[in-house]
């Protein structure tokens, strides 16, 4: 009896000529939405042929590595194997999604690896890089942006009225909105939704003013959990402030106009923090002469956190600010300057000074002759900071520096962004963007 | 021929992919095709999985999968119109079997279909925006067989005729009727609303109406009740069974507006078995089965509400003004307390404790308790009976029970100072006569009407208390100087009242005997002597005495007497005989006690000490009083009570009304000057509105009172009238 089960549990392929023997429950490891899964339904009532085995006219190589994939969840690709001609083939047995998922690990910035670098064909330096949900990512290079798959095939390009883009976003796997220029009268510009495949224009957001429809630059982006969308943004009656718009009915359902003295509608970050139900908005030198950091609380209208450097005696250029980070676990607000200090501001106090910590103060006087300004991230509990051509990881309490991602060719890194567990950086010269990924944890 | 020939160039495009035979595309789809066919037909174990999901693969890779879709809308559209055919064709009841068995084939299929394309499902689909295999295959049902000309409506009736089958009590195939149901729902919602919910509610609307309509011409209320809720639960069951869960608020909605909301006042009012009627025969059942019907509904609770109201108040009011019913103000209150149980009770068991309700009796019977004047002396009295002898042998908690009772009652009262009134007077007796059964239970009545009232209510309630014991340390006192020669002399108990604290009584006293007044001017130089400044007078007429007596025949017997009958009957110790004029002169009673002691002493039987000559049943002034030689009890004991009466008697009743009367004066006018001391300025409406609300904890003050105590309040220059608006008034500091 229990050979007899062994026996029926038993599959046989030849896949191309090559034979293969594997179990009913490997095969189910596939799920129903495969072609296994749909071939061993029951309503086929499938035989094998007279040779006991069931044929398929496909590539014996790689359905050797996808059975292997199956087997032991682990992707192994021969170096001589084209990586297209794997995914290829995965997605004829439809297998792409487990290869997606074998394919690299749990992001830990500790344990980064450099899986590859896309030379791009843009013209110009790069403006910013957007990690997608799903292991993809976009580019924006003056006025166009360009998108790429996880296997990093590139898409259709996007553009906005040829407009120059200021800040590029994903809303899920499928949607980017990108934020651009306006062109003076041409009702150009604002803010498009893309299809990230196709490159469509799906919808163009507007902003109202008095009920009246006007153009407007878009600056900086954020998106909450809940559905909505924030930018900066600039009209040109003294409009500046953040917009608000509902992702689902794409209308503008809000908008926090900038007081006399305070920058908003200029700002070069957003940053929503879900706990606190408010936006941090960042306008930072050099866009303007003086640094502006404040949280906006939309139900009150009220700003409920501000910090600037506007009035502060200024003789040391390394106190400048030029990126700035919330972190709602600790309640504070990172911020970096141009020599990559750290400096640290307490949002429950409000009238906040920047603590500077000079254990980060690692670049002191080395200033390449090109450079970048820092950028900051935050996942899971790990800070990273882009500095000329490396970028810094730092971990614990104290944000001590745990680990260092360099890469000599393509110089300095002028923006980075981490998302579906890829790091994406992308150089200032030559339009490359190099891709990180962690290492699948050991085998014991 | 023209030399000018025209020439064509054509310059053919560059092309980037060799074409396969021309013909493959139509050679694949054409095995596809065969498939689906095949699938349809029952006949799929010939098919190559793999070859048909190879060519379905590379028709999508080699750009032909428009071609395989438009292919696969027009196959399965196909077959489709012949499903229909055959469902069409099929007879009577065999309709739904044979619509269900083909729906279940077309999921079979459909599912295989989308197993061979599923390449193309997953990558031409998306990129294309074009509806999914298994959705085009639902949509495609929809449009071919649920929404053909011949299906539609023919399905709506057969559906609506089951369920009618159903209500009209036959067995219908649910397993079937659930499938179907779950393939409109599989449709979509909206499926399952227009071909199905929409129709079916209105039906069912129709069916109710003449249903209930029918019913409450041949029902009573309590049976119509019955049916409505059996057919609201058959409804719920049907949901459950066989319909959307969405459904079930709407049918009930249906059913609770069909058949109870539009009947709802033609059955709470029907004659001989309408709310009323349960309400007064306690039919607990049938009132929970029209509350919970009826809080289904708008209004259907607000309903039920008033007319409980009205009947509570009407009876209520019957009660209050019924003149047998004054006669006893203990089977009166007593009547009370019953009706507030009954009600109380139906409540808590049918009407499922609802605040609304409780609230809707307390105001019934705030309502017309207050109609009788009388209520708060009557509480008092009912009180005054439960502590003198009604709690006699019960346990401590019904004691509380009672109290609380009473407490609620008391809660009602407009006029809660006039009970206050009538109860310090009643306290009063209940503590000089000794009579008071529980200590206990006093104190406890006085602690409930404190926190209802607060302290200034029962101040000096306890203050009658605090007598009563520094009395009895006095007495000990007393005696224990005395202890050398009591002799033959008499015991005396006194007890020393504070003025103020007691209610006052008309000093009236009486010679006492010189036996007796020996002993009070002991005590007086005693108490005067520890107690310096103060005054003492004798309160005669409240006392009580035990006298032995001996008889004719030897017979010996303890008289417990009140003071003033003491004082008569000491008179015969010297006299055999003595005449009414002669009695008043030596004891100066009052007439009216007096007349009243010698009737209890000579013309009560079984305690006629006394013998009056001539015998009747009043005192006359010419009556001659003997020595009842021939007196004889089986008791040792012989308490002689005095006529008296228990309720107040009209004149008596006036005098407490006009004395509560002028206690209200000072107290409406220090709630004026609280008021216009804050408010400085205030109009008449608002002063007579603030000072009702400061007092209602008390009594119900009378607006005309109100302004009286104003005017006077002007007078004395603790108000001014506005000299432009005349209506407002001020304040003077």
């Amino acid at each position: 009896m229990s050979m007899m089960g062994i026996q029926k549990d038993r599959v046989r392929f030849n896949v191309g000529g090559k034979i293969f023997e594997t179990t009913a429950t490997t095969l189910a490891i596939a799920g129903r939405n495969s072609m296994f899964g749909a071939m061993f339904d029951e309503n086929w009532n499938l035989r094998p042929g007279e040779t006991g085995e069931y044929f398929i006219d496909r590539n014996p190589s790689c359905f050797a590595v996808l059975l292997d994939l199956l087997r032991t969840g682990e992707l192994n690709i021969p170096p001589n194997m084209p990586e297209r001609l794997l995914y290829r083939e995965a997605l004829f047995y439809g297998l792409i999604d487990h290869v997606r998922a074998a394919k690299w690990g749990q992001f830990d910035g500790n344990r980064l690896n450099l899986a590859g670098s896309v030379a791009g064909r843009a013209p110009g330096d790069g403006t910013a890089i957007r990690a997608g949900p799903d292991g993809g990512c976009c580019v924006a290079h003056g006025s166009m942006v360009h998108v790429y798959n996880w296997m990093l095939e590139e898409y259709p390009p996007i553009n906005l009225d040829y407009q120059r883009v200021n800040d590029a976003g994903w809303i899920d796997s499928d949607n980017i909105v990108i934020s651009a220029c306006e062109r003076l009268g041409r009702g150009d510009g604002g803010m498009g939704l893309f299809s990230s495949s196709s490159g469509d224009l799906r919808y163009k957001f507007q902003v109202n003013h008095d009920n009246q429809v006007k153009s407007y630059t878009a600056g900086a982006l954020s998106f909450s959990s809940d559905y909505k969308i924030f930018a900066s943004c600039k009209g040109r009656s003294n409009e500046y402030g953040i917009g608000v718009w509902d992702q689902v009915t794409g209308k503008q359902i809000d908008f926090f106009y900038e007081s006399l003295g305070w920058s908003l509608g200029d700002a070069d970050k957003l940053q929503w923090l879900q706990g606190r139900n408010c936006l941090l908005v960042a306008t930072l030198f050099p866009r303007k002469d003086n640094c502006y950091i404040s949280l906006l609380d939309f139900r009150e209208k009220k700003m409920v956190w501000s910090w600037s450097d506007m009035g502060a005696l200024i003789t040391v250029d390394e106190k400048r600010v030029r990126d700035a980070i919330a972190m709602e676990d600790t309640s504070s607000i990172c911020v970096v300057n141009e020599y990559e200090d750290l400096g640290f501001m307490d949002l429950r106090s409000t009238n906040g000074s920047v603590r500077w910590s000079s254990r980060s103060r690692l670049m002191k006087g080395k200033m390449t002759d090109e450079p970048c300004y820092p950028k900051l991230a935050l996942h899971e509990g790990q800070l990273f900071s882009s500095m000329n051509d490396s970028i810094s990881v730092f971990c614990g309490h104290d944000w001590v520096l745990t680990s260092r991602l360099r890469r000599s060719e393509g110089g300095s890194i002028c923006d980075f962004s981490i998302g579906g567990d890829r790091l994406f950086a992308l150089h200032s010269e030559e339009n490359v963007f190099d891709i990180w990924e962690t290492l699948p944890p050991p085998i014991m | 021929m023209s030399a000018q020939k025209k020439r064509n160039f054509q310059i053919e495009a560059f092309k980037h992919r060799v074409v396969v035979d021309p013909k493959y595309a139509e050679k694949t789809w054409k095995i596809l095709e065969h498939a689906i066919h095949e699938i349809y037909n029952h006949n799929a174990s010939g098919l190559s999985f793999e070859e048909l999901y190879r060519n379905a693969y590379n028709m999508v890779l080699h750009k032909f999968g428009d071609k395989l879709y438009s292919g696969l809308v027009t196959t399965m559209t196909m077959h489709l119109k012949e499903i229909s055919k055959s469902i069409e064709a099929a007879q009577g009841a065999s309709f739904l079997e044979e619509l269900n068995r083909k729906w279940a084939d077309h999921n079979k299929a459909l599912q295989m279909i989308r197993d061979i394309l599923m390449y193309m499902d997953r990558t031409f689909i998306p990129s294309t925006h074009k509806t999914p295999v298994h959705e085009l295959g639902l949509n495609l049902w929809r449009d071919n067989i649920i929404h053909s000309n011949k299906i539609q409506t023919r399905l709506l009736n057969t559906l609506l005729e089951l369920v009618h089958r159903e209500r009209t009590g036959e067995v219908i195939n649910r397993g079937l009727m659930r499938n179907i149901i779950k393939m409109l729902m599989d449709l979509g919602s909206s499926v399952y609303q227009e071909d199905f919910e929409k129709p079916f509610l209105e039906v069912s609307a129709n069916f109710y109406s003449v249903e209930s309509q029918q019913f409450i011409e041949c029902c009573d209320c309590g049976d119509y009740l019955k049916k409505a809720e059996r057919r609201l639960n058959e409804e719920m069951e049907r949901v459950s069974h066989y319909l959307d869960t969405k459904s079930e608020a709407k049918i009930t909605n249906v059913v609770e507006k069909e058949t109870i909301e539009n009947h709802m006042q033609r059955l709470v009012h029907m004659e001989n078995s309408g709310l009323v009627s349960m309400l007064v025969d306690d039919k607990y059942e049938d009132l929970g089965r029209m509350y919970n019907l009826f809080r289904r509904v708008p209004d259907g609770l607000f309903t039920i509400r008033d007319v409980m109201t009205a009947h509570i108040r009407e009876t209520g009011k019957q009660l209050v003004t019924d003149p047998e019913r004054l006669r006893d103000p203990v089977d009166f209150v007593q009547r009370l307390l019953d009706e507030k149980d009954k009600h109380d009770k139906i409540i808590s068991l049918a009407f499922n404790n609802d605040k609304t309700f409780q609230n809707a009796l307390n105001s019934s019977f705030e309502y017309f308790i207050n109609l009788n004047p009388r209520s708060p002396e009557f509480i008092s009295l009912f009180v005054d009976d439960k502590l003198r002898k009604g709690l006699k042998g019960v346990s401590e908690e019904d004691v509380e029970i009672v109290l609380d009772k009473v407490m609620m009652l008391f809660r009602y009262l407009q006029e809660k100072d006039v009970f206050e009134k009538y109860y310090k007077q009643h306290l009063a007796k209940r503590l000089l006569s000794g009579k008071t059964v529980s200590d206990d239970a006093e104190r406890s009545l006085i602690v409930k009407l404190k926190t209802e009232c607060g302290y200034q209510f029962t101040s000096k309630l306890e203050g009658m208390f605090t007598d009563m014991k520094t009395s009895q340390d006095t007495m000990q006192g007393f005696s224990a100087t005395q202890s050398a020669d009591t002799g033959d002399s008499p015991t005396l108990a006194v007890q020393v009242l504070t003025t103020g604290s007691w209610p006052t009584q008309p000093s009236s006293t009486c010679n006492l005997p010189a036996e007796i007044l020996g002993v009070c001017e002991k005590f007086r130089a005693y108490y005067l002597g520890t107690h310096t400044g103060r005054r003492l007078s004798w309160q005669t007429n409240m006392g009580t005495a035990d006298l032995k007596a001996t008889f004719g025949k030897g017979q010996k017997h303890e008289l417990n007497v009140s003071t003033y009958q003491m004082c008569i009957l000491m008179l015969f110790n010297n006299a055999d005989s003595m005449s009414y004029k002669e009695i008043e002169q030596a004891t100066e009673i009052p007439a009216s006690d007096l007349k009243r002691c010698l009737q209890s002493l000579a013309c009560v039987k079984g305690k006629n000490v006394l013998r009056k000559e001539p015998m009747s049943k009043d005192i006359g002034e010419d009556d001659a009083f003997f020595f009842n030689d021939k007196f004889s009890s089986k008791f040792y004991k012989v308490k002689i009570g005095t006529v008296v009466a228990q309720k107040e008697s009209e004149p008596e009743k006036q005098e407490t009304r006009q004395r509560v009367e002028e206690d209200r004066k000072p107290q409406i006018e220090a709630a004026i000057v609280r008021i216009m001391k804050s408010r400085r300025v205030l109009d008449h409406n608002n002063i007579v509105a603030e000072v009702t609300k400061q007092l209602q904890s008390r009594f119900l003050p009378n607006p005309v009172v109100i302004k009286k105590r104003i005017e006077s309040l002007i007078e004395r220059e603790f108000l001014e009238r506005d000299k432009v608006d005349r209506k407002l008034y001020r304040y003077l500091a």
